[in-house]
């Protein structure tokens, strides 16, 4: 979880309906569109093979058209014969968006477009209908959970120290396009008005999974939930409800302040493209602890020392961590780089 | 209670959790065995228009621990394009369908827009097909290129192994381990076998809940999901509510710090509930993921009416391991709402999972110890009536109304008799004692918090449940 300069991945989903995109070998840079298409309408079912007189398999033979392709009304799709032709044509603007194994077409009209943007400067590794995967070198910083779209922007702090909540008093318009570092906590009210002020999205330590339910409905789950819809993009780097970050996580993210950066959702990747010499990274990093009847996460910026076993207030008896605030179950105590499912 | 007799086997099991592994045996240096949860399995269901069709393509999927990522019906009015867009986003592992002979218009339909949606993944799923052979040969014309493959099995019972038994297999993702749902299930025929009793193992680990109700011969009803007290847990609160959960929980709580709480849970892999809040929270899930499992099972048609006539029930996982036997039981009760009288036990740590394993890959007798806890007596009398307990101190007598929740203290072996019943239960003995239940059924949780906590505070404090602190606090 800890931050690293290396070689990064980065799958792109795609929705489907997609009319282009990189092919495999393309260089691209972080907010470089890799696919575009279409989204399409309610489909129409056309009668190809029946109407031509040909047997399914052999439709592809005489389609003029290819599958996937935008149509004016009326076109010709598909046509048979030269004097006493049959001819299958566009009954509206559309897509063809579909062959169906029966020799039957779906037809859909366009009723908007969409694009797909690469969170990663580098090489595009795999390229296919469903997805697009980039391999690229960067400085990353693996969190706990994406909401949101992909994000790409300038990386800029709006908080003055690592356990401060971003008010909302600190996000304007100033900071459009920008990636804005939110401290220990970022509550739903300045994650709404980053988004309203065109903010690219909120790094923060934690945020409250209230407010995750406000913006992305009562399914949110604890592990992520990257969508493609006009909401904000947010990346929880530690827990839920409030997380201060260690220094050795803010003082790179300080450090690369201005840096252009990119937030990978479905990993809950943020990204920074900066020279491997941008920033000095505290191998050291703290261990992590579920603190405050689990309403917290604190990082414990001192080295844990076990204290032997102790019978905690609801009896259960496990070993303990010593911290100035009492003891804590030693399971609740993490590396900061652990694997937390 | 020891109900059988190892024979020959001393083998090492591992039982995985979270992110632990609990090694149950002799060897240190490896196991014999791995129990895991299992790699998580989306599954879409494609059913015929038939309403037994759907159903049993949901029972397969709860007796397989699947993921029902997408369910559609062959008379869905769904667009071609809307279907492919939404198996697109489902991500399915895999694809059952469940057709007979007059949907293969409908199911054709939905394998269209499946390859239209799915068909360039780099993965794409694989469709398992329980139909007669020439409704499955023109869905796999319709599939190509995705992969079809033909679930053997003439009744359904058959079929429903079948698909059970691939789908695990993909869990295993090729690795030779038990699945836990498989180790439960096992576990649940060897103490069915040892005690001639029909037996409910209810599992709640940190990532799955299980309800599995076995006779001496054979599993009556298996059903399994990935809801759990861990890293399940906001599944739970996704799936059946916030409030489903808050409302067990016996002290003043709101709904953004329950859900901050339960969050935090989810990513943090075998955390420990250092509080007695925390502790009541997961108590409040474990019920919550039962519940909810009941609620599955009912809408997949399973004789879910028959899990609550079970005559022992047998806790495991987390739900076995709360500090206090109270815990187990109240929380067991609460979320199965059983009938009559029956005795409520749990597993030694990882002990029952660990003998379900082993005979789950040998013919072997396999020894299994549990630990009884209590006898549960549910009554709803018309009019006052009494219980009698006898122990080894002497006899007591209890008066019941309803409404009532107690429980009388007991030690040595145990005999229950309930009213004017000339019949009794009997019991080695228990941990907790005798409980009565005069609740009702179904148990009704009173809506507004004035006069839920109250009640609750009084249940849990009639069986001395939480520390004292933690209680109505």
């Amino acid at each position: 979880m800890s931050w690293r300069y290396g070689d990064q991945t980065a799958v792109h989903g795609l929705p489907i309906g997609a009319t282009q995109r990189a092919a495999v070998g393309d260089a691209v840079r972080a907010g470089d569109v890799i696919a575009a298409g279409t989204t399409c309408g309610s489909s129409v079912r056309i009668a190809a093979a029946r109407t031509l007189g040909v047997a399914p398999q052999d439709l592809g033979r005489v389609m003029r058209v290819p599958p996937g392709a935008e149509v004016e009304r009326g076109a010709i799709i598909a046509r048979t014969g030269r004097r006493f032709a049959r001819a299958v044509s566009a009954p509206f603007e559309g897509r063809l968006v579909h062959v169906r194994a029966d020799g039957d077409l779906e037809f859909a009209p366009i009723v908007d477009r969409w694009s797909v943007r690469a969170t990663l400067d580098g090489l595009v590794t795999a390229s296919t209908e469903a997805s697009i995967t980039v391999v690229g070198r960067a400085w990353a910083l693996q969190g706990v959970a994406g909401y949101g779209p992909d994000a790409i922007g300038e990386l800029a702090v709006a908080v003055d120290g690592p356990g401060d909540e971003l008010p909302p008093s600190r996000v304007d318009v100033r900071q459009r396009d920008r990636i804005l570092v939110g401290g220990g906590r970022s509550g739903p009210e300045a994650i709404a008005r980053a988004h309203a002020c065109g903010v690219a999205a909120v790094v923060a330590g934690a945020v409250p999974a209230a407010g995750l339910r406000v913006m992305y409905g009562d399914d949110v789950s604890a592990h992520g939930d990257p969508t493609r819809g006009d909401v904000p993009t947010v990346l929880c780097l530690l827990g839920f409800g409030s997380g201060p970050l260690p220094v050795s996580i803010f003082a790179p993210l300080v450090a690369l302040a201005g840096a252009r950066a990119s937030i990978h959702t479905a990993s809950a990747r943020l990204f920074a493209f900066a020279p491997p010499d941008a920033c000095a990274v505290d191998l050291r990093m703290p261990a992590l602890a579920l603190v405050a009847d689990w309403a917290a996460v604190r990082p414990l910026d001192w080295p844990a020392a076990l204290s032997g076993e102790i019978a905690f207030p609801s009896e259960i008896a496990a070993p303990a961590v010593g911290t100035p605030d009492g003891p804590i179950p030693a399971a609740n105590v993490l590396p900061f780089s652990a694997d937390r499912g | 209670m020891s109900v059988a007799t190892a024979t020959g086997l001393a083998a090492t099991v591992d039982v995985a959790h979270e992110a632990s592994v609990r090694r149950i045996g002799g060897r240190i240096d490896g196991a014999d065995l791995r129990v895991v949860i299992g790699a998580p399995l989306r599954l879409a269901i494609f059913a015929g228009r038939e309403p037994a069709r759907l159903a049993a393509a949901r029972a397969a999927a709860l007796g397989a621990c699947a993921d029902v990522v997408a369910t559609f019906v062959a008379d869905a009015r769904v667009s071609f394009v809307d279907l492919a867009a939404t198996l697109r986003d489902a991500r399915p592992d895999a694809v059952l369908v469940v057709a007979g002979a007059g949907d293969p218009g409908g199911v054709i339909d939905l394998v269209e827009a499946l390859r239209g949606g799915c068909a360039g993944q780099p993965q794409p799923p694989a469709l398992l097909v329980v139909a007669d052979e020439p409704v499955r040969a023109r869905i796999a014309r319709s599939a190509a290129p995705l992969r079809v493959e033909a679930i053997a099995g003439r009744s359904g019972a058959q079929a429903h192994d079948a698909i059970v038994g691939r789908l695990r297999e993909i869990r295993r993702g090729g690795e030779d381990v038990v699945l836990r749902d498989e180790a439960i299930e096992s576990a649940a025929r060897c103490l069915a076998g040892a005690t001639a009793r029909i037996t409910l193992v209810v599992d709640v680990s940190g990532a799955s809940t299980s309800l599995v109700l076995a006779t001496e011969s054979s599993v009556v009803l298996a059903a399994h999901t990935r809801l759990g007290v861990g890293s399940g847990a906001d599944r739970i609160v996704a799936r059946a509510g916030l409030e489903r959960v808050r409302r067990w929980i016996p002290r003043a709580i709101d709904a953004p710090a329950l859900l901050e709480r339960v969050f935090n849970r989810a990513r943090w892999p075998d955390a420990i509930p250092p509080s007695a809040l925390t502790l009541a929270i997961e108590m409040s899930l474990a019920r919550e993921a039962i519940a909810q499992l009941l609620r599955e099972a009912e809408r997949a048609g399973l004789a879910v009416g028959s899990l609550r006539g079970a005559a022992a029930i047998v806790c495991t996982g987390e739900l076995a391991r709360f500090p206090r036997p109270a815990q187990t039981v109240i929380a067991t009760i609460d979320a199965i709402g059983p009938l009559g009288t029956l005795l409520v036990s749990r597993e030694r740590p990882d002990a029952l999972v660990a003998a379900g394993a082993l005979g789950s890959r040998s013919s072997e007798t396999v020894g299994v110890t549990v630990e009884p806890l209590a006898l549960v007596a549910t009554l709803w009398p018309r009019r006052p009536t009494s219980v009698t307990v006898t122990d080894g101190t002497g006899t007591v007598e209890e008066r019941v109304a309803r409404g009532a929740l107690f429980l009388v203290k007991t030690s040595g072996p145990v005999e229950l008799a309930t009213g004017g019943a000339s019949e009794r239960a009997t019991a080695d003995a228990l941990a907790l004692g005798v409980v009565v239940d005069a609740r009702g059924r179904p148990l009704e949780l009173p809506l507004r918090d004035a006069e839920r906590l109250p009640a609750l505070g009084r249940w849990y404090a009639a069986l001395a449940t939480l520390p004292s602190e933690g209680v109505a606090s």
